[in-house]
């Protein structure tokens, strides 16, 4: 995508075009900041004292540094289970969707499987149109999936946009290279194994990554399907405990305030919670600009066969 | 490698079930065989394509088969289909309600600023980023923007509320800096809500959507440009001219697909950011199927809610989608 756009043939900016340019850097920049700033507002209260941060006036940088937020966090031993339950969906998760995608995705790219249309229209119509929430959810308790571990794999198993991703991706491999393993006496299997997975890395890096965060960052499962805290993944013990203070908000902040002062402890809940958002977040942001090459040809692909 | 006729109508019969099936020397004669016989060769790929298969039957169309749940008065222990029927009642009754207005119309507002106002911002970011020649700057730039897309709601929402807090919150101590009061309880306030909700949506998407038009403006014609300029075009014209049509099937595209959601779009932030102070503006008809059907346990009555807003949405892409191959030749399918 990069160096492939116009340069500039003759260097013939005119007054209009710089200040083109410039304003362009100028929201640019701007954009970036408003981004970054609440990252960083949040990364310095989880390294301040709670109490501290209490007062008021903690911006990017924390005034009272201490790593009691962090300590308090590790030792809590229900959200290191729920850290727990979030790394097995997502391993679990991400490695089944990858198998039973691209297993589909192969399939249904060959072109002399009978009924392959039929299949494809049925699987896209999926996108339009659903069982809504309640039929969903008296599916799922029919199938045994509520308080299940695997009402948080089973349902997410296979989407359409990165089915269609995948296949779109087979596609773009020369079928030539299929043809030579059938002759080679590979069958649909061995041509699947030992020749497209081996060219597919892009296409899977890219579906597993999104696979993978949709896994990290999915609460809804656990807060609707799942009534045992035990089994909760960390996103969910996070979204109780926002939902908690979101609806606690009506007292006044300075009872709030006065409660903090009484504590004998320096941590707060609230700078509990940055600790934690941090622990959450990271991994995720570890793990992207890795992928991140693939992004623009996975999105692209996604799009013009969707 | 000469067909005859016969095989000629074969194939035509095949190409029109098949679907745009390429033409290839061995598909040929494996079209000749019967139909039962070309499935039997092909069993390893039924084989792959049976997890597959197994998910959208029990995961996707046993729920949209369950949608009669919204014709029938549901119990837990008769199962959907032996539930006696109740017709239309649920219907009639939400449309009766005291809710079904103030839900509709909540529902709207919020679908009208993610589907409509939000859209051309991305597309404004992918213009800017063509723009810049920095390569290092733009890479920067985009890793920076792509970054809220991977931060799930829960942590959003999370960090939203500790900097819009009263008094202590990043937000009010601007405020109050710059000689304001800083009490300003945003989160409680339903006048703030949208503005909140419209915030939120262009921090967290503005980068990550913008990937696509990025791309489609990548595969622009680079001869145009140069057309343009020797016609006297600067960047602003050049853009406008060449760079917007350029992409414009991309952005009909993604607007079709958006205009689905018109009616359910949102769920988790809206589940998120609703506090008792702004559950005016906040309750729409995603929260209210969760919340009466799922919490409270009126099964058929949340099904019927939620079969509208189905079908709404089925009927919103395919009328924006005939309308825009109509006029523009942009569609879908």
């Amino acid at each position: 995508m990069e160096s492939q756009h116009h340069k500039p043939m003759k260097v013939r900016s005119t007054p209009a075009d710089k200040a083109v340019s410039v304003v362009t850097y100028v929201i640019v920049i701007a954009l970036c900041l408003v981004i970054l700033l609440p990252c960083l507002n949040v990364l310095a209260l989880s390294f301040n004292d709670g109490k501290d941060a209490a007062r008021g006036g903690v911006y990017f940088f924390p005034r009272m540094f201490t790593l009691m937020n962090y300590k308090e966090v590790f030792q809590d031993g229900s959200i290191i289970s729920a850290y727990r339950i979030t790394l097995a969906r997502t391993f679990i998760g991400t490695f089944l969707s990858l198998a039973v995608t691209s297993f589909a995705a192969f399939a249904l790219n060959q072109k002399e499987l009978p009924g392959r249309g039929i299949i494809i229209f049925a699987i896209t119509f999926t996108m339009l149109f659903g069982g809504g929430t309640i039929p969903t959810y008296v599916q799922y308790s029919r199938l045994g999936l509520i308080d299940n571990f695997w009402v948080y794999v089973i349902p997410s198993l296979v989407s359409v946009t990165y089915l269609i991703m995948m296949r779109s991706f087979f596609d773009g491999i020369p079928y030539e290279l299929q043809e030579a393993a059938k002759l080679d006496g590979c069958g649909y299997f061995g041509t699947f194994f030992r020749v497209m997975l081996p060219l597919s890395k892009p296409v899977l890096a890219v579906v597993g990554l999104y696979t993978a965060v949709n896994h990290w960052n999915d609460w809804f499962a656990g807060a609707f399907y799942m009534t045992s805290s035990k089994l909760w993944p960390v996103q969910t013990v996070l979204q109780q405990m926002l939902s908690r203070a979101m609806s606690a908000s009506t007292q006044q902040t300075e009872n709030v305030a006065a409660a903090i002062a009484a504590s004998q402890s320096s941590v707060t809940t609230d700078s509990l919670k940055m600790a934690a958002v941090v622990i959450t977040t990271a991994p995720i942001l570890c793990v992207y600009p890795f992928v991140q090459k693939y992004f623009a040809k996975g999105t692209l692909i996604g799009a013009v066969k969707g | 490698m000469c067909a005859t006729t016969c095989d000629k109508i074969e194939n035509l019969q095949r190409e029109s079930s098949m679907r745009k099936g390429k033409q290839n020397p061995s598909g040929i004669t494996i079209r000749t065989k019967p139909l039962w016989k070309r499935m039997l060769s092909c069993w390893p790929l039924y084989l792959m394509l049976l997890p597959a298969i197994v998910y959208y039957i029990l995961i996707c169309y046993v729920p949209i088969a369950g949608n009669v749940l919204a014709f029938k008065d549901y119990s837990f222990r008769k199962g959907i289909w032996g539930s006696p029927w109740v017709g239309m009642k649920y219907f009639n009754m939400f449309f009766s309600s005291y809710d079904c207005w103030r839900l509709i119309r909540n529902t709207l507002h919020i679908g009208f600023i993610k589907c409509i106002l939000e859209f051309p911002f991305a597309i404004l970011l992918a213009l800017l980023l063509n723009e810049i020649r920095a390569e290092k700057f733009k890479k920067v730039t985009q890793t920076i923007t792509y970054l809220p897309h991977f931060l799930s709601s829960v942590i959003i929402v999370t960090m939203l509320q500790r900097i819009l807090a009263p008094n202590t919150g990043v937000l009010n101590q601007i405020i109050k800096a710059l000689g304001g009061g800083g009490d300003t309880f945003f989160l409680m306030q339903s006048g703030y809500f949208h503005r909140i909700l419209f915030t939120m949506d262009i921090w967290r998407n503005i980068g990550w959507d913008s990937i696509i038009y990025l791309a489609a403006i990548s595969g622009v014609d680079q001869e145009l440009y140069e057309a343009a300029s020797m016609d006297g075009c600067n960047r602003l014209g050049q853009c406008w001219h060449v760079t917007l049509p350029g992409i414009r099937g991309t952005i009909g595209l993604l607007f079709i697909m958006g205009v689905g959601g018109l009616l359910s779009s949102g769920f988790e932030q809206m589940w998120l950011l609703r506090t008792p102070g702004n559950m005016a503006v906040a309750d729409t008809l995603d929260v209210y199927v969760v919340r009466i059907g799922l919490q409270n346990g009126q099964f058929g009555y949340a099904s019927a809610i939620g079969l509208i807003q189905g079908l709404v949405g089925l009927v919103l892409v395919v009328a924006t989608n005939s309308i825009s191959k109509k006029f523009t030749e942009v569609a879908l399918w």
